[in-house]
């Protein structure tokens, strides 16, 4: 019986590390036409030319054109780009503030703490979106207020994970050995508390990448984004909203790279969380091992 | 027993069932009898200062008029000439001095008599109440005579029927009052009876109609702002006539099954250019702007052809409109010649001009709220750069705010109706004379205040078209505002309604006329 569960941990765990490989290299594969989608564009995105305006899908222009006669396939690829460099910009904001904050206020405690948990607490008591669309609209729209907006209303949850894993290792013992043979704080915080608490705000952190690409685009979507002619997805289909059932290609499309970019991310994300937190693997129902290695 | 007591249960139960039944087709008949037709309209909701069917009240006498509620003394023919509407006729005694018959037939929906007395107490209400009102019409006393009032101005005002014309002229019935929700009482062929501020407005037909028999027995009116929202109410027969529909969804409704009524108005798509801006002050960086933006390009593809490009403020449905002045057409090369010959060429080869070091910038000012705004500025943006100028959009609701700062734009792109009320001197002196309210470049020409002066004096209607050809012309030769398009104003209806016209005015919607096909 060992044996055969045994066997069947080593194959789910195969089967995890295929699932992440796999995505891993399509978001690589994501990354790369991202970075390079300039080269990938057939035409230029910004190049307009009336006389080929709302052109459906042909092989000239894949993708069709938009009501300027832009090509939708190049602005597609450049709209990924824009959005996919500004999600993952944010999501490294809001991971490095929120969990220097929330390591800072876990190990010093006291007033800074309060202070910053009841900031963190006010933040999570409204409806994230709606703060971020108040402040974008008050920055005057535009990609760089939208990720300062969302910013500023994303962080409170890594402060919280940071927090709370702090405060589980500062009374470890290895931390107390640390501070025995000398250490001083800041060297507890970046060789022993930041280390081990990387884990869930990692995977947090990919999880976060396609929820904030979708808000991105929401932003973008209702006008406090990314402002005409970036080409952004979000505001290309508030561009073509009311083309959808006329011109639906002018919406379908950047509505597929968004899809694809979400999907992929969050894939990414699951397979990281898998690979990362061996207890959920084995709350994955018809999947359950006990501590002995059994599948009951 | 408790057998008998089930099959009783189930036989009330079928009963019941039977008879809602047969209650339900009743009562579905009983009201497609009665001759319902629904409205959707994108504008009529607080945001556009349009809250409730009070024309007294901010820009609410627009949907008094467009609803059939209220009427004017006067009214705009197709030509945008000025017709008698409640009024028999007027005589002009004097400069200041103008006496108004009024028509003998004419009742509120409340019952009483329109006479002198009536209008008399509805202008001295507007005049209290309504700053623009007070302002245009100028109006020093009233006096009411039986059927006649006299109106004496502060000013000569030659312009006074047709400010009397205006929304805010509906005549409503000051004894009845207006109620805490906004509902006047006017002379229309439908009466309000309910309304739900920017939701919707029921109205019932006028019985005692003056002017003939209105077709259908109630109207609601349902605000619906958002333009595909409004298109997808058409589509699944929630409404039955829309206006403000977008552009992009005519395609959906140009078969059989609908109606579309269009036709020029002077709501203008147009440039202001900031006299502040140092930029801006160069005479031939204002020439190649005029020479660079594709109008035709604009109003073909961005405005589906709803549109014609402009010359000047005014449409060609005005004696004084359309190609009565002339300017500059697009032409690129032209434009390219005329900054080269100005010392602006792109001497770093990144396809934007330079002048004493400084590259040839436009900050375009405009705001999201007029659908075709944004599409100007990115159609324009792309169109300049062509010709070597940069053009960087800030496109934003706080454009009221901005456009008063000359120190945040360069050029303003806006749109208004610039003959609203069919008389040419309203543009001039809103947007062009030093005191003007929305001169927001800082434009001042000593002929055109001149031409001004005259103008305000003139009442041959003759003279006073000459003139306001005289002033578009020095305007334009200034190239303080580049006009782009006028805008076509459609509604569209099912096939089963007729009578629903646009006219040139945009005021006019919901007549008598309206009527289901027999």
């Amino acid at each position: 019986m060992e044996v055969a569960g045994a066997r069947k941990k080593k194959a789910w765990k195969d089967r995890r590390k295929c699932r992440l490989v796999l995505f891993l290299f399509l978001t690589f594969a994501l990354l790369f036409v991202v970075i390079f989608a300039e080269r990938f564009c057939p035409y230029d995105p910004n190049l307009q030319d009336m006389s080929r305006s709302l052109q459906p899908p042909s092989l000239a222009h894949p993708a069709g054109t938009d009501r300027f006669g832009r090509d939708m396939l190049s602005r597609i690829l450049i709209g990924l780009k824009t959005s996919v460099a500004s999600a993952l910009t944010l999501v490294v904001i809001i991971t490095v503030t929120g969990t220097a904050a929330g390591v800072i206020c876990g190990f010093c405690g006291g007033i800074l703490d309060s202070a910053v948990m009841r900031m963190a607490d006010v933040c999570l008591a409204f409806p994230g979106l709606v703060i971020a669309m108040a402040i974008a609209a008050l920055l005057n729209g535009g990609i760089t207020s939208a990720v300062i907006a969302l910013a500023a209303v994303s962080w409170p949850k890594y402060a919280r994970i940071a927090r709370s894993r702090t405060l589980t290792l500062k009374s470890a013992d290895f931390i107390a050995a640390a501070r025995l043979a000398g250490s001083s704080s800041a060297q507890i915080i970046l060789g022993h508390i930041l280390p081990n608490s990387l884990g869930p705000i990692l995977v947090t952190a990919v999880l976060d990448i396609g929820a904030m690409l979708m808000e991105l685009a929401g932003l973008s979507f209702l006008g406090l984004g990314a402002q005409p002619p970036t080409a952004e997805l979000g505001n290309m289909m508030s561009g073509g909203r009311s083309m959808l059932q006329t011109y639906p290609w002018v919406v379908i499309g950047p509505g597929i790279g968004i899809f694809i970019a979400v999907v992929i991310f969050n894939l990414l994300g699951d397979a990281v969380g898998e690979c990362l937190d061996p207890r959920g693997r084995q709350e994955k129902p018809g999947n359950y091992i006990n501590r002995k290695g059994e599948n009951p | 027993m408790k057998r008998c007591a089930k099959v009783l249960v189930l036989a009330f139960g079928l009963w019941l069932g039977v008879l809602t039944g047969c209650n339900g087709p009743e009562k579905a008949a009983a009201k497609e009898e009665k001759k319902t037709f629904v409205f959707g309209d994108t504008t009529f909701n607080p945001e556009n200062e349009e809250p409730d069917v009070n024309p007294h009240n901010t820009y609410a006498g627009w949907a008094c008029i467009r609803y059939g509620i209220g009427e004017t003394l006067f009214r705009y023919s197709d030509s945008m000439g000025m017709e008698p509407w409640l009024a028999a006729g007027y005589e002009i005694a004097d400069e200041l001095t103008w006496i108004i018959t009024l028509r003998d037939d004419v009742a509120f929906t409340s019952g009483r008599k329109m006479d002198g007395e009536a209008v008399k107490e509805c202008l001295e209400h507007l005049i209290e109440v309504h700053d623009r009102a007070r302002g245009d019409l100028m109006i020093d006393t009233i006096t009411a005579d039986g059927q006649t009032v006299t109106i004496k101005t502060q000013a000569p005002k030659p312009a006074l029927l047709n400010y009397l014309s205006d929304p805010y002229g509906c005549m409503i019935d000051m004894q009845a009052g207006i109620t805490a929700d906004g509902i006047a009482v006017g002379t229309g062929p439908y009466r309000a009876v309910s309304l739900v501020s920017g939701e919707e407005l029921k109205l019932e037909k006028n019985e005692n109609y003056w002017n003939g028999e209105p077709g259908f027995e109630e109207i609601i009116v349902r605000a619906i702002s958002d333009g595909d929202t409004l298109t997808m109410a058409l589509q699944s027969g929630e409404i039955d006539g829309a206006y403000g529909l977008p552009y992009a969804s005519y395609p959906l409704f140009q078969n059989e099954d609908y109606t579309i009524s269009g036709c020029a108005t002077s709501r203008a798509f147009f440039i202001h250019m900031n006299f502040e801006s140092p930029v801006i002050q160069e005479a031939a960086v204002r020439k190649a702007l005029a020479m660079g933006i594709d109008k035709e390009g604009f109003v073909n593809t961005l405005l589906d052809g709803n549109g014609y490009a402009a010359a000047g403020p005014y449409p060609a449905n005005v004696p004084f409109g359309g190609d009565a002045v002339k300017t500059e057409g697009y032409d690129p090369e032209g434009a390219r010649r005329v900054l080269e010959n100005a010392g602006w060429a792109d001497s770093d080869g990144d396809g934007i001009r330079e002048k004493n070091g400084k590259k040839l910038e436009i900050r375009w000012l405009t705001y999201p709220s007029r659908q075709e705004l944004p599409l100007l500025a990115e159609a324009a943006q792309a169109a300049l750069k062509d010709i070597g100028i940069a053009v960087s959009i800030q496109c934003t609701a706080d454009h009221n705010r901005l456009r008063r700062d000359p120190g945040a734009w360069d050029v303003y792109a806006s749109a208004m109706v610039t003959a609203p009320t069919g008389d040419p001197e309203y543009f001039f002196t809103t947007h062009c004379l030093d005191g003007s309210s929305a001169n927001n470049g800082r434009y001042h020409s000593d002929r055109l205040e001149e031409l001004e002066k005259e103008l305000a004096e003139t009442f041959d209607t003759a003279r006073r078209g000459e003139l306001a050809v005289l002033m578009q012309q020095a305007i334009l030769d200034d190239n303080a505002f580049i006009f782009c398009s006028h805008l076509k104003m459609s509604m569209i209806f099912r096939a089963g309604v007729t009578g629903l016209t646009a006219h040139p005015c945009d005021f006019y919607e919901i007549t008598a006329d309206l009527a289901p096909v027999d």
